[in-house]
């Protein structure tokens, strides 16, 4: 297992450096950042002095190659935006994102597995209808208007809930409400799916003569056998929500990564673009090697 | 009725544990204000950037000179008096008794330090643009005297001191900074990814505010900025939409000093024919077009706002007039020149609300009246390309979409950009144009008033290098505990020292 971790590891530090060397580039080509970082009116010569001061009148290849001198000395370049480190501003805002989308993978797969194995132990039950209506709505329901709604309720009309930021745990509960929603609808489908395949199999049915309950048949048997296309969906949702919450984060005001990325892409902050994808990127290496350890624990003929 | 006792404490004790502590207002001298957007920074050579001057502008740092909102007159700070020694030099005399929240003392040498951090190249600095590209050079005559030299005439430099943040000596001079120390009523005490945090500085020179503190968050979304002022969380709010200023108790609509417009490419054919611009500007229903931007609007006849020194109240917008339109496209037409031509509508995303749609608009009422244009909607970046020279070699004909703001005082920080042969946004090459702007330039009190209007009948009557549009209104909702009340400057900054606590 340990090579095997060693090996994924290996290949994911290749795909990462050549994922920062695409970034580099990519983000070089969407222009000069002087023609937002200055006034419109600025003068030419202002202009020259920004990018003379930023490095950014060298020739790329010059850029680039100083990039790499400083990744070496795990320097990741000041914030032209910030005026700090870009890694600290990255590092900064990861965990915010982090903390949401665990709380929320979590509790959507917890609430999905749940409600998707009763749906399937009685198909075409009023449960089972419900469960699929709520899915259905959970899955298609757009995060910034499921957010807007929840802010008009809970915070404008009943005051029971802060309408944005952070602070408090009742911060939490309505991004946290809305992140989940939709991880919760998708889950919920495929969970049903798998399960009601289980549980028609011949050893559910020999389950069955066996006289096991009820219960341990279907949380017991035919779930074990079903969660790996629900970890596979669910590792898949999972790496979207490390990769940031834009919606979310922009919405409740949340200071993650996600709405930290768009911003440094629009406003031309490489450091920060450069910083935040490396961060995410080895996030979601990480939780890869993780996802295929679990398929391991839970499948014992997968071996690695 | 014991049962419902409980069931009401109960549901007192979940509604406490629910309310957050942001909902809660904090002491009665303290406020919190929602920002569109979080401040990339707090350097003070940044505060023209509206986010940065909104938070540091007269509360932590503060200029040599105010411009006053109503006159558009420079007025005092902590300059106290200005001479002009000759063409290229000012004499300032400084405020005596004014210290730095560090607690460093407040002299000529400090304002020598605040111009050379500022025009030294060493730091990103905004606010020098608004000098354009005069050389400022400055010598401490005394404690409290100092002058300023520029390497050309600057009949306005006390206006443009109104952007001359000054800083502590103690202050980085090379780098930008992220922690300001100013003379201002409020000191810095937070900076974080969630909240700057303003504390009342004590040994403040002037009047002592009455808010003690300041919390400034921000949120992009305007529906969610407005709510939480009106369910408490903040007390004020800038910049919301026009659909969410639904109360009109605490909703303010102001003239923001914004103007929007589009710009003719006057060296293109056929926008290089004046029949043809003119007809560009009678082709508009301008009262339909009014409907996108709400009842407040106001209509442009020049790219000032009132208050700024050189607008002419009595210089008429162009009227509606597609007759008239279509007649002179057929008069240029005839004389040989081609109205066919393809003419690119460039607009930007984002730019105003509805601003896409006024595009559209605009686009549909041009080639009602014969005109070939098409819309293409640009990202910033793409656009900057064809606002500023050098313009793209093969931009052909085009007008581009624009808002301007000037807020600081003059007509100086619109013409020459403008009209000027060499402005930066100008597609004008007219030298008798430049010399009359020249002139107006180098006048001051009247005479530059009425040169100034002059120039803008003349860009509106005889050149016609624009389509002025509207003089955009802003909105501003503020909550009931605040006694406060926007104004053409609430773009660039909310002095807390203005803000009173209602009673």
């Amino acid at each position: 297992m340990f090579s095997y971790i060693g090996r994924r590891a290996s290949h994911s530090i290749l795909s990462v450096i050549g994922l920062l060397t695409l970034v580099f580039f990519l983000t070089r080509l969407t222009g000069d950042p002087s023609a937002l970082y200055l006034p419109l009116d600025a003068t030419a010569e202002a202009r020259a002095a920004f990018a003379r001061l930023n490095g950014l009148d060298q020739p790329l290849h010059w850029q680039f190659a100083e990039y790499l001198k400083d990744l070496l000395q795990l320097d990741f370049g000041q914030s032209l935006r910030q005026n700090r480190s870009a890694m600290e501003v990255a590092l900064e805002a990861f965990p915010e994102t982090l903390k949401l989308a665990f709380i929320a993978i979590t509790l959507s797969t917890a609430l999905a597995i749940l409600v998707g194995s009763l749906a399937a132990a009685r198909p075409g039950s009023l449960f089972d209808r419900l469960a699929s209506l709520a899915s259905l709505a959970g899955a298609s329901a757009p995060d910034f208007w499921v957010a807007i709604v929840a802010i008009l309720v809970f915070a404008v009309g009943f005051e029971i809930l802060p309408t944005s930021g952070t602070g408090s745990w009742a911060h939490w509960v309505m991004p946290i409400f809305v992140l989940t929603l939709r991880p919760f609808g998708l889950l919920v489908q495929v969970v049903r799916g798998t399960m009601l395949s289980a549980l028609t199999s011949p050893y559910i049915k020999t389950a069955r003569a066996k006289g096991l309950r009820r219960q341990k048949i279907i949380f017991g048997h035919a779930l074990r056998n079903s969660l790996l296309p629900v970890v596979t969906v669910a590792g898949d949702l999972a790496t979207s929500l490390v990769n940031g919450a834009v919606v979310v984060e922009s919405i409740f005001g949340w200071p993650g990564i996600g709405k930290l990325m768009i911003d440094a892409i629009i406003q031309r902050d490489f450091a920060v673009v450069q910083s935040t994808i490396l961060v995410t990127a080895t996030a979601i290496f990480i939780l890869n090697i993780a996802i295929d350890l679990l398929y391991a624990v839970l499948d014992p003929r997968i071996r690695y | 009725m014991h049962r419902t006792s409980n069931h009401a404490l109960a549901s007192a004790m979940l509604m406490a544990a629910l309310a957050p502590s942001a909902m809660a207002q904090g002491a009665a001298q303290e406020i919190r204000i929602v920002l569109p957007e979080q401040p990339a920074n707090l350097e003070p050579c940044g505060t023209i950037i509206t986010n940065v001057g909104q938070i540091l502008s007269q509360n932590v740092v503060e200029p040599l000179t105010v411009i006053d909102p109503e006159t558009g007159q420079p007025q005092s700070k902590l300059a106290t008096e200005w001479t002009q020694v000759d063409p290229t030099t000012w004499r300032l005399k400084l405020r005596d008794g004014v210290k730095f929240q560090d607690g460093a003392d407040f002299n000529a040498a400090a304002v020598v330090f605040s111009v050379n951090r500022m025009v030294g190249g060493k730091i990103t600095c905004s606010n020098i643009a608004k000098f354009g590209d005069a050389k400022l050079t400055v010598t401490a005559v005394d404690d409290l005297t100092v002058e300023i030299k520029s390497d050309k005439p600057q009949p306005i430099l006390p206006t443009l001191l109104s952007v001359v943040m000054i800083v502590s000596p103690k202050t980085a001079a090379n780098q930008a900074v992220n922690d300001p120390v100013g003379t201002g009523p409020f000191k810095l005490s937070t900076f974080s990814p969630q909240t700057v945090v303003l504390d009342a500085f004590d040994g403040y020179w002037g009047k002592k505010p009455e808010i003690t503190k300041a919390t400034y968050v921000w949120r992009p979304e305007s529906s969610i900025r407005a709510a939480m002022v009106e369910t408490g969380e903040a007390d004020l709010t800038p910049s919301i939409a026009i659909q969410d200023a639904s109360n009109p108790e605490t909703d303010f609509a102001y003239l923001n000093s914004e103007t929007t417009a589009i710009r003719i490419d006057t060296a293109q054919p056929p926008l290089n024919d004046l029949r043809v611009r003119k007809a560009l500007n009678l082709a508009i229903d301008w009262e339909g077009l009014a409907q996108l931007f709400g009842d407040d609007i106001k209509r442009a006849s020049q790219m000032v706002v009132p208050g700024i020194n050189g607008h002419d109240d009595a210089l008429e917008a162009w009227s509606y007039d597609p007759e008239e339109a279509k007649k002179l496209i057929e008069e240029a037409a005839a004389d040989g020149v081609p109205v066919d031509t393809e003419i690119k509508l460039i607009g930007r995303n984002g730019i105003y609300p509805n601003g896409a749609e006024a595009m559209e608009a605009m686009m549909t009422m041009w080639q009602a009246v014969g005109l070939n244009v098409k819309l293409t909607m640009l990202d910033v970046a793409d656009w900057l390309r064809y606002l500023q020279k050098p313009f793209p070699a093969e931009r052909g004909a085009n007008l581009l979409q624009m808002m301007h703001d000037n807020n600081k005082g003059d007509a100086a920080f619109t013409i020459p950009i403008f009209y000027r042969t060499s402005g930066n946004y100008s597609t004008l090459a007219d030298p008798a144009f430049d010399k009359e702007i020249d002139a107006a330039l180098a006048t001051t009190g009247e005479a530059r008033t009425t040169a100034f209007k002059t120039i803008f009948a003349k860009a509106r009557k005889e050149v016609v290098a624009d389509i002025p549009m509207f003089h955009m209104i802003g909105y501003t909702r503020v909550g009931p505990r605040l006694d406060w009340k926007p104004d053409i400057t609430t773009n660039s900054e909310i002095p807390l020292a203005n803000i009173a606590i209602n009673d």
